[in-house]
């Protein structure tokens, strides 16, 4: 049996290098894939919590809603970068600085 | 107090008075503000208008009793300062004697003025000027005769001042007026001595009961009043010493000359004299009669040696004053002003006969010499006979002889000198001599005058002489002098004043003023044959000096000749000792307004400077310093974070994240 701490270092792991995509990376769709890593570093999570849960299997529930939400928000934000993309014919975040004081 | 308590005929007198006044004022005013070619007509007829007014009040008012009239002027404090009119004998004469002659002046003017290119504004100083006059001789109380005293004095700086543009003329000017204004320092000292002592400026009211009251309490105080006002009046009327401006202010026009220096502004100082004598203590009164003597000795002394016909002039004219005066100390005051109005007469027509003689003189004179100088004339008898025979007339008073105006009224003045001394000590004695020798004195230099001038002289005189060839008389006497001059020679006769040519006691004007009736005495008959035949005698050995050209070994180079000629030296005196002193005094006063006064203010205003420029440091350094580095340092921060806003959307993720963490390890560790 894998013991549960794997599972969150594995996670933490993951979310770490989720944020560091979406903070470093220029490209508006790998941010979003940095975005996709976290989340699914916190899916990794609900799905380690849910084994302490047998009988209701609430953290397996969530992990199917976290998967629904997150293709549901993936559809939103490529949205919103074709727009983006229309109208600053980039998608480097770096360059959609209009919101600056 | 207007006159509704008054009886109706003297608010008429009143009403007349006031108009008699004013006529010359409103003829100034007019010639001040539209000064134009009617300048002159406006002047005389407003005179004329005034002595009709004048005369009327004489023939209607004289022998009613004396009123005045006054409302309030103003008010300082509790004392309330009125002005007014006093008509009594004494106004009522002055005035109707300061109006004629000056109506003659005003007449005789036109002519002789013509030619000025001020003319107009001669006639408005001659209007102002006899305003100025009239005020003053109807003044009820002592401001309002002070303020009119001021006028006339400041009238008469602008006439003998008119030919300003000559150095001499205008320097007489100034010469008169800063003389004048010593004796104008006394007669204030005096209204001041008399407010304190009265309570009250009110000539009516001074001259009244209380006089006694306050001589036995405060004698002290009241001669030296008397004194002050005696300055005043030594001053105004040429007493000596400070008789020097009137010789010098001969520089103003000779028709200036005789109405001013002759008739009327010197008069005011013995009217002013007249008006206060029961103020004046018997010191006082002793000291006026000093002078007096002293001047009339000492002018009619100077008279003697002139050159200038007009200074000759002058001098007769102090020497006379002299004698008013001295009648005023005696307490002679009906015989000072009886002399005092036909002096004025035949002093104007002395006056007016020498512009006549100038202006025909002025023909002939060359750059150098003065048409004044009586040693270049000689032989006008001839030329100018009518100004000949008025001007004789004219000296025959001037010398007292019987029949004239000036015999009356200067063995008035002798014969009561002469009663004053009887059962006095000798030095009393020596005020009526020296007045004896003072009238043989007169006629002396007077018929030098006349020989010299209108006679024909020896041959040793003659190399000096003007001959003038041809001539037109009616160019030099005109018509339009022959009826003030006219006027006045008949004025100098007797039959004006009295019907008995030889009793002054008999004049009108004498009778009139006169309090006390002297008792007859001897010298009623001796006085007038000694001083005649005296006079008479001087006058034949004057015509022998002169026409004849005997005695001329007289020589005229001894010390007694000089003295005269320079008039004691007296104004060499002041200048050498009296002016240094006080340019040196006016000097030290400016030193000190100059270092010590300016210098306080400077050095305050220093002071006040360097304040300021400390104040403005600390200003500019600490207060706004202190401010402008809280704006910087809080732009500083301000920038700082501004660069937080940069619109990175990584960077603002950066930071929520570190932040996430410091908080997170905040409640881990705390």
């Amino acid at each position: 049996m894998i013991p549960v701490g794997h599972f969150l270092i594995l996670g933490a792991a993951l979310f770490c290098l989720g944020i560091y995509a979406v903070l470093t990376r220029n490209n508006a769709i790998q941010i979003l894939i940095g975005i996709e890593l976290m989340l699914n570093a916190s899916v990794l999570n609900l799905l380690a919590a849910s084994r302490y849960d047998r009988f209701n299997l609430n953290g397996q529930v969530f992990a199917l809603f976290v998967i629904v939400l997150a293709a549901a928000s993936v559809a939103v934000a490529l949205a919103i970068i074709l727009n983006v993309y229309r109208n600053f014919n980039s998608i480097d975040p770096n360059e959609v600085n209009k919101i600056k004081d | 107090m207007a006159g509704n308590t008054l009886p109706a005929d003297q608010l008429t007198a009143f009403y007349f008075a006031l108009f008699a006044v004013c006529f010359p004022f409103i003829g100034f005013l007019k010639n001040l503000i539209l000064p134009d070619k009617f300048n002159d007509k406006v002047s005389i007829y407003t005179l004329a208008a005034s002595v009709l007014c004048c005369l009327v009040l004489l023939l209607y008012r004289f022998n009613e009793p004396e009123f005045v009239l006054q409302t309030t002027w103003f008010v300082i404090g509790k004392t309330v300062i009125t002005a007014g009119i006093w008509l009594n004998h004494l106004s009522m004469l002055m005035l109707l004697l300061v109006s004629l002659i000056a109506l003659a002046v005003h007449i005789y003017s036109v002519q002789y003025m013509e030619d000025d290119e001020r003319y107009p504004a001669y006639f408005t100083y001659l209007s102002f000027f006899t305003f100025a006059m009239m005020g003053l001789v109807i003044a009820p109380n002592l401001i309002q005769l002070y303020f009119f005293w001021e006028l006339v004095g400041f009238a008469s700086y602008l006439l003998i001042g008119f030919w300003y543009e000559r150095e001499k003329a205008s320097s007489a000017a100034k010469k008169a007026f800063i003389m004048n204004r010593i004796g104008d320092v006394g007669f204030l000292i005096g209204i001041f001595i008399i407010f304190n002592l009265y309570n009250t400026f009110n000539l009516t009211e001074v001259n009244g009961i209380k006089t006694a009251e306050i001589l036995a309490r405060n004698p002290g105080s009241l001669t030296v009043a008397s004194l002050c006002f005696f300055l005043g009046a030594m001053a105004k009327s040429a007493q000596f010493p400070l008789f020097t401006w009137l010789p010098d202010a001969m520089e103003g026009p000779t028709a200036v000359s005789s109405l001013l220096h002759a008739a009327t502004m010197v008069a005011a100082g013995v009217f002013l004299m007249a008006r206060l004598t029961p103020v004046f203590t018997d010191s006082a009164l002793l000291v006026m009669a000093v002078v007096g003597a002293v001047t009339a000795f000492l002018a009619a002394y100077m008279a003697l040696t002139q050159k200038d016909l007009k200074r000759i002039l002058a001098f007769s004219t102090i020497s006379q004053l002299g004698f008013m005066m001295l009648a005023i100390g005696i307490e002679a005051q009906a015989a000072a002003i009886f002399h005092l109005i036909t002096h004025a007469f035949f002093k104007c027509l002395l006056f007016l006969s020498a512009g006549v003689v100038i202006h025909y003189m002025g023909h002939f004179h060359d750059a150098e010499d003065s048409p004044q100088d009586i040693t270049r004339m000689g032989g006008l008898r001839k030329k100018l006979p009518f100004t000949f025979a008025v001007c004789s007339l004219a000296a025959l008073a001037l010398a007292g002889i019987p029949f004239t105006s000036g015999y009356l009224s200067k063995d008035a003045i002798l014969i009561q000198a002469f009663e004053w001394a009887e059962g006095k000590g000798f030095l009393f004695k020596l005020i009526p001599l020296s007045a004896l020798i003072t009238s043989w004195l007169t006629a002396f230099y007077i018929s030098r005058l006349i020989f010299t001038v209108f006679f024909e002289r020896g041959e040793a005189a003659k190399s000096q002489q003007l001959i003038v060839t041809s001539f037109r008389p009616s160019t030099y006497e005109p018509k339009s002098y022959w009826m003030p001059m006219l006027f006045l020679a008949l004025c100098s006769l007797f039959i004006v004043y009295s019907w008995n040519p030889f009793s002054y006691e008999h004049s009108w004007i004498f009778a009139s003023l006169n309090k006390h009736v002297a008792a007859g005495s001897l010298y009623h008959i001796l006085i007038p044959v000694v001083v005649n035949l005296g006079t008479i005698g001087l006058i034949y050995l004057a015509y022998q000096r002169y026409v004849k050209n005997r005695f001329s070994k007289l020589s005229n180079r001894g010390f007694v000749y000089k003295l005269s000629f320079h008039q004691l030296y007296l104004d060499r005196f002041y200048e050498l000792a009296l002016v240094p002193s006080v340019l040196f005094f006016s000097k030290a006063i400016f030193a000190f307004d100059r270092y010590v006064v300016d210098g306080v203010v400077n050095g305050t205003a220093l002071f006040t400077r360097k304040i300021s420029s400390i104040s403005s440091w600390f200003d500019g350094y600490v207060i706004d310093g202190f401010v402008n580095q809280t704006a910087r340092i809080s732009g500083i921060i301000g920038h700082y974070f501004r660069n937080f806003q940069s619109g990175r959307i990584q960077r603002y993720l950066t930071l929520m994240l570190f932040l996430l963490l410091l908080v997170c390890l905040i409640f881990v560790f705390i």
